[in-house]
C-alpha cells in the first residue's frame, strides 16, 4: 500500500479511537439529521398550504359572479411565493420575505407575511437550516478533526522519526489530506441525499450537483485551511486555538459585520420613500377613475377625431374603458420604473456584500448557495416582477371589456335602478381571462452566472490555501 | 499572599499574554464598530421620517386641491404612520430590518393596509446585523471561551501547574483571579463603546444600568461556565470542545428547538386567511343592498342610525360604511393573529430562560423598544390612529353640510413617542 494511503488510514483508525472526533462527529450528525426533517417537512406544508391558498385564489376570481368590469379591478387578486424544490436544503430568503401579495389595479402592493415577524423569537441561530449547519458548523468539526493531524505527531515526537526515516513532508500532507477529504465526503453524505428528494420532487439536477460541489469547495477550504494550520502551530492546543478563533471571525462575525459595512456604504430608501418620489409623477399624469380629467383631455379628442364623431356618447367604444387602459399603462410605466429604481438599489447593496465575500469564504459561499437554490435576492425579484406581470394583464383584461363590452351610457348609469345596474355588467365567463400563475425560476446556467463572483472566492480561497499548505509541508523536513 | 497581590501579579502576567491583548483588542474594535454603525442607521432612519413628513404633508395637500367632497378627500389622503427608532435601537436593532417601521394608511378598510410591509433588503434581515446585542449575546461568550478554556490545562501541559499551587497560599484565588480579570477585561472592552454610544444617543441613565447589570449577570454565568469546565482534568483541545457543545446546545440548539415547538404549539391564522376574509367582506358590500351595509355599520356606531340613509347612485357614507363593517367581520381573524404572535413571544420568553444568548438579545431588544411587543404596539398604534381618522371624518360624511376644506385642519395627525427615551 502506497505511503499515502497508509497514513490515511492510520488517521482514520485516531479518529475512530478519538473520544473528541467520534463524538463531535456525532452531535453534527444530529444537528444535521435534526434539522433536515425539520426543514423539509416545514417546506413542505408550507408548500402545499401556499399551493391550495393559490388554487382557492384563482378560483376565488373566476367564480365570481357577473359585474362591472372595473369592480373585478379592486376585487383583485392574490399570489403566493410558493417555496421551490432545492428550499427544502436551503430556504435562503423564504422565511425573512413576503408570503402573498394583493394584485389591484393602480397600485403595486409589497409581499405581506413574513414567517420570521411571525415566529417566536429566539435570535437569529434559531433558524437553522441544513445549508446554515454545513456553513456554520460543518467547518467546526473538520477543525475539531483535522487540528491535530500534524500537531499531534510533533507533540508525541513521531514527526521527526517518521521525516528522517525517508516519508516526506508533501507525502505527509498528502496522506493527511486523503484522509481529511475521505471525511470531508462522508460529512456530504445527509446533503446528498437531501438533493435526492429535491431532485425527486422537481429540483434541477444540474443546479442540486452545482450546490453540491460548492459545498464540497467550501469544506475543503476549511480542511486545508486547518491542516496547513496544524503543520504550522506547534502543539495542538494553540492550532486548535488559532483555527476556532479563525471559525469564530469568518463564519460568525464577518457576514453580520460586512451587512453593517453595506447599509452604512450604501443605505437606500425604502419603498414608501420611493412611492412618494413617484405619486408627485403619478399625479400629473391624471386619475384613471376619471375621466374627465384634463390629462386625458387629449385622448378623447384623439377617439373623437378617428371615429368621426361629435360625443363621447356616441363612441363605438366606452371612453371610460379606453381612459382605463391608457392610464394604467402609464401609471404601470411610472410604477415599474420606480419599482426597478429599488430592486437596482437591493441589488446594488447584495453585489456590494458580493465584492466583500473575498474577506470571508462564509459569505461567499452563503450567496452561491441562495444563488443556486433558486432562494437568494435575485429570484425574490423575478417573483415580484412576475407577480407584477400577471396584475398587469388581468387589470388591462378587465379594462379592455369595460371599453369594449359595457356601453358608455350603461356606465354612466350603473348606480341606477337594478337594471340599470344590470346593464353595466358583463357576464362571469370572462373572468377566465385570469391567467394562473406560474414562477418560472432561472435555469442552472444562469444561477452559476449569478455566483460567478462568489464562485471565484471560493476557489482563489482554496488554491491560495493549498498552496500555502504545501509550501509548509515542503518546510517540515528542516 | 491576599487576593489583591494576585490580582496584581495575575495582570502584570495577563497583560504579557497575546492571546488575552487579541481578543481584547479584536472584541474592542467590533464593539465600537458595532456602536458606530447602529447609531449611524438610527440617524439615517430618523432623517428618513422627517422627509417622509415633510413629504407626507406636500402629498395630502396636493391630493386635496382635486377634492370638492370629504369622501374624495378621505379617498385621496394617505397619512404616514412611523416607529421612530429609540435611543438605545442603535444596540439592538431586533425586528426592525424584517418588519415595517414606516406605513402610510388611509380611510379604507385597515385589514387591507395594515399587513402591507416595506422592509428594506431581505438579504440584511437574513444574515442579520452585527449590533451590540449580536456581539453580547454570541461572539462575546465565545472569545472567552477561548481565553479561559486553557487556564489550568496550559499550566499543567507547560509544567507549572503543581509548582503554581504549591506556592500559591490559597490555590483558589489564584485560578479565580486569573479567570475574572481576563473576564473583566474582556467585558470593560466590550461595554465602554456601548456606554459611549448610550450616552451620545441621549438613552436614559436608567436603560443603560438596565443593559449593564443584564450584560454583567450575562458575563458572570458565562465565567462560572468556563471556569467549571476549566478545571476538568483533560487536555486543552477536549475543554475547548466542550466549551463550544456548551455554547452551541444554548445559542443554537435550545432556540432551534424551542422555535420549532413554540411555531408548532400555537398556529396562527394564515395570512391568506386575513387577506381573503377582508377582501370577500369588503367586496360582497358592492353586491348587497346598501341597507345590510348600514345596518352592521349602526349596530356599532348607533350614534348615526337618523343619517345612515340609501340615497340614489354612489354614496360615499355608505362607501366608507362598508370599510368599516369589512374590518368588523376580519376583526377576529386579526385579534387571533395579533394574540398568536403574542403568545408565541411570551412563550419564547420562557424558553429564553434556559437559552442565555437568546434571553440576553430579547431582554436587550425590550429595552431598546425593537422586539414583537413593540411592533405590535406600532400596529395598535396604527390602528388607534386609524379609528380617529373616521371618528374625524363620520360627522363630515354623515353631516349635511357642504364641502369646506378649512374642516379639514382639525384632521388628527399620527403621533408616537418612546417610553425610555431621556
Amino acid at each position: 500500500m502506497s505511503p499515502v494511503l497508509l497514513i490515511a488510514k492510520d488517521e482514520w483508525r485516531y479518529w475512530l479511537r478519538s473520544n473528541l472526533a467520534v463524538y463531535s462527529a456525532l452531535l453534527f450528525l444530529l444537528l444535521l439529521v435534526v434539522t433536515s426533517v425539520i426543514t423539509v417537512s416545514e417546506i413542505h406544508s408550507k408548500a402545499q398550504h401556499l399551493e391550495h391558498d393559490q388554487n382557492q385564489a384563482e378560483e376565488a376570481f373566476v367564480d365570481q359572479p357577473a359585474r362591472h368590469p372595473h369592480r373585478m379591478v379592486h376585487y383583485g387578486h392574490y399570489v403566493f411565493r410558493t417555496p421551490l424544490p432545492l428550499s427544502l436544503f436551503d430556504p435562503g430568503l423564504d422565511a425573512v420575505t413576503g408570503k402573498a401579495i394583493f394584485l389591484e389595479g393602480h397600485r403595486q402592493n409589497s409581499a405581506t407575511f413574513s414567517d420570521s415577524a411571525a415566529s417566536a423569537e429566539l435570535g437569529g441561530l434559531a433558524w437553522l437550516t441544513p445549508a446554515v449547519v454545513y456553513q456554520l458548523f460543518a467547518p467546526l468539526l473538520i477543525i475539531l478533526l483535522g487540528h491535530g493531524a500534524i500537531a499531534r505527531e510533533r507533540e508525541s515526537a513521531t514527526l521527526m522519526p517518521m521525516l528522517a526515516q525517508g516519508l516526506g513532508g508533501r507525502t505527509l500532507l498528502l496522506g493527511k489530506s486523503l484522509a481529511l477529504l475521505a471525511a470531508i465526503c462522508v460529512l456530504l453524505i445527509p446533503m446528498v441525499i437531501a438533493m435526492g428528494i429535491a431532485v425527486a420532487n422537481g429540483a434541477l439536477f444540474s443546479a442540486s450537483i452545482s450546490l453540491l460541489a460548492i459545498y464540497f469547495i467550501y469544506l475543503c477550504i476549511w480542511g486545508v485551511l486547518t491542516l496547513w494550520a496544524s503543520s504550522l502551530m506547534q502543539s495542538r492546543a494553540t492550532g486548535l486555538a488559532s483555527l476556532v478563533s479563525a471559525w469564530l471571525l469568518f463564519s460568525l462575525v464577518m457576514p453580520a459585520a460586512l451587512i453593517n459595512w453595506v447599509a452604512k456604504q450604501h443605505p437606500m430608501p425604502g419603498k414608501i420613500e420611493t412611492d412618494m418620489a413617484m405619486l408627485e409623477e403619478a399625479r400629473k399624469l391624471g386619475d384613471g377613475h376619471n375621466a374627465n380629467d384634463p390629462a386625458f383631455a387629449q385622448l378623447r379628442a384623439q377617439l373623437l377625431e378617428q371615429y368621426d364623431v361629435e360625443n363621447v356618447e356616441d363612441l363605438p367604444v366606452n371612453v371610460r374603458g379606453i381612459v382605463a387602459q391608457y392610464g394604467e399603462e402609464k401609471l404601470t410605466k411610472t410604477l415599474n420604473e420606480y419599482a426597478q429604481q429599488q430592486a437596482a438599489g437591493e441589488a446594488r447593496q447584495a453585489q456590494l456584500l458580493q465584492n466583500m465575500s473575498w474577506l470571508s469564504p462564509t459569505v461567499a459561499l452563503g450567496l452561491a448557495s441562495r444563488a443556486m437554490a433558486g432562494t437568494d435576492l435575485h429570484h425574490y425579484q423575478l417573483f415580484l416582477k412576475a407577480a407584477e406581470q400577471l396584475r398587469f394583464d388581468f387589470v388591462q383584461g378587465l379594462n379592455k371589456l369595460h371599453a369594449e363590452e359595457v356601453t358608455y351610457n350603461d356606465d354612466v348609469n350603473k348606480y341606477g335602478s337594478a337594471e340599470q345596474q344590470a346593464r353595466a355588467r358583463v357576464d362571469a365567463s370572462n373572468w377566465r381571462l385570469l391567467d394562473e400563475f406560474e414562477f418560472h425560476p432561472q435555469g442552472t446556467s444562469a444561477r452559476w452566472g449569478q455566483s460567478t463572483v462568489t464562485l471565484a472566492v471560493l476557489v482563489v480561497w482554496l488554491l491560495g490555501l493549498t498552496s500555502a499548505m504545501f509550501f509548509q509541508a515542503g518546510r517540515l523536513q528542516r | 499572599m491576599n487576593l489583591m497581590a494576585n490580582m496584581r501579579r495575575e495582570s502584570t502576567l495577563m497583560l504579557r499574554d497575546r492571546a488575552v491583548i487579541a481578543w481584547a483588542g479584536v472584541i474592542f474594535l467590533l464593539a465600537v464598530y458595532a456602536v458606530w454603525v447602529g447609531m449611524a442607521e438610527v440617524k439615517q432612519q430618523r432623517e428618513s421620517i422627517t422627509w417622509l413628513l415633510q413629504q407626507d404633508t406636500l402629498e395630502r395637500d396636493a391630493a386635496l386641491t382635486h377634492q370638492s367632497d370629504y369622501g374624495g378627500v378621505a379617498y385621496y389622503s394617505f397619512h404616514l404612520t412611523y416607529d421612530e427608532p429609540s435611543n438605545l435601537a442603535f444596540a439592538a436593532m431586533g425586528l426592525r430590518d424584517e418588519t415595517a417601521w414606516k406605513h402610510r394608511v388611509r380611510m379604507l378598510a385597515l385589514e387591507g393596509q395594515i399587513y402591507e410591509r416595506d422592509a428594506g433588503n431581505p438579504v440584511f434581515a437574513l444574515i442579520g446585523r452585527l449590533d451590540f446585542a449580536f456581539l453580547m449575546a454570541v461572539v462575546w461568550p465565545l472569545a472567552l471561551i477561548m481565553l479561559l478554556h486553557d487556564l489550568k490545562s496550559s499550566e499543567r501541559v507547560a509544567g507549572r501547574y503543581n509548582l503554581l499551587v504549591a506556592t500559591a497560599a490559597q490555590q483558589s484565588a489564584l485560578w479565580v483571579s486569573r479567570a475574572l480579570l481576563r473576564a473583566g477585561l474582556l467585558l470593560v472592552v466590550a461595554v465602554l463603546p456601548f456606554v459611549t454610544g448610550a450616552l451620545l444617543s441621549g438613552a436614559s441613565l436608567l436603560a443603560i444600568v438596565l443593559v449593564l447589570a443584564m450584560v454583567i449577570i450575562y458575563a458572570v454565568f458565562w465565567l462560572l461556565v468556563c471556569y467549571w469546565l476549566a478545571s476538568w482534568q483533560q487536555p486543552s483541545p477536549t475543554i475547548l470542545a466542550a466549551n463550544l457543545g456548551v455554547w452551541l446546545l444554548l445559542a443554537v440548539v435550545i432556540p432551534l428547538a424551542g422555535r420549532i415547538t413554540i411555531d408548532q404549539l400555537v398556529p396562527l391564522p394564515s395570512g391568506s386567511e386575513i387577506l381573503m376574509t377582508q377582501r370577500e367582506a369588503v367586496n360582497d358590500a358592492w353586491d348587497l343592498p346598501k341597507q345590510d351595509t348600514f345596518d352592521a355599520f349602526v349596530a356599532t356606531h348607533p350614534q348615526w342610525q337618523e343619517q345612515a340613509k340609501v340615497g340614489q347612485g354612489f354614496q360615499w357614507d355608505w362607501y366608507y360604511a362598508f370599510q368599516q363593517v369589512g374590518d368588523q367581520k376580519t376583526q377576529a381573524l386579526s385579534d387571533a393573529y395579533r394574540d398568536g404572535r403574542l403568545h408565541r413571544h411570551a412563550l419564547a420568553g420562557l424558553v429564553a430562560w434556559v437559552a442565555p444568548p437568546a434571553l440576553l438579545e430579547r431582554s436587550m431588544q425590550r429595552i431598546a423598544q425593537t422586539d414583537l411587543k413593540s411592533v405590535i404596539t406600532y400596529e395598535s398604534k396604527i390602528r388607534e390612529f386609524h379609528a380617529q381618522l373616521r371618528q374625524f371624518y363620520y360627522p363630515l360624511l354623515f353631516g349635511d353640510g357642504a364641502f369646506d376644506a378649512d374642516n379639514l385642519q382639525q384632521r388628527p395627525n399620527f403621533s408616537l413617542t418612546h417610553s425610555n427615551d431621556s
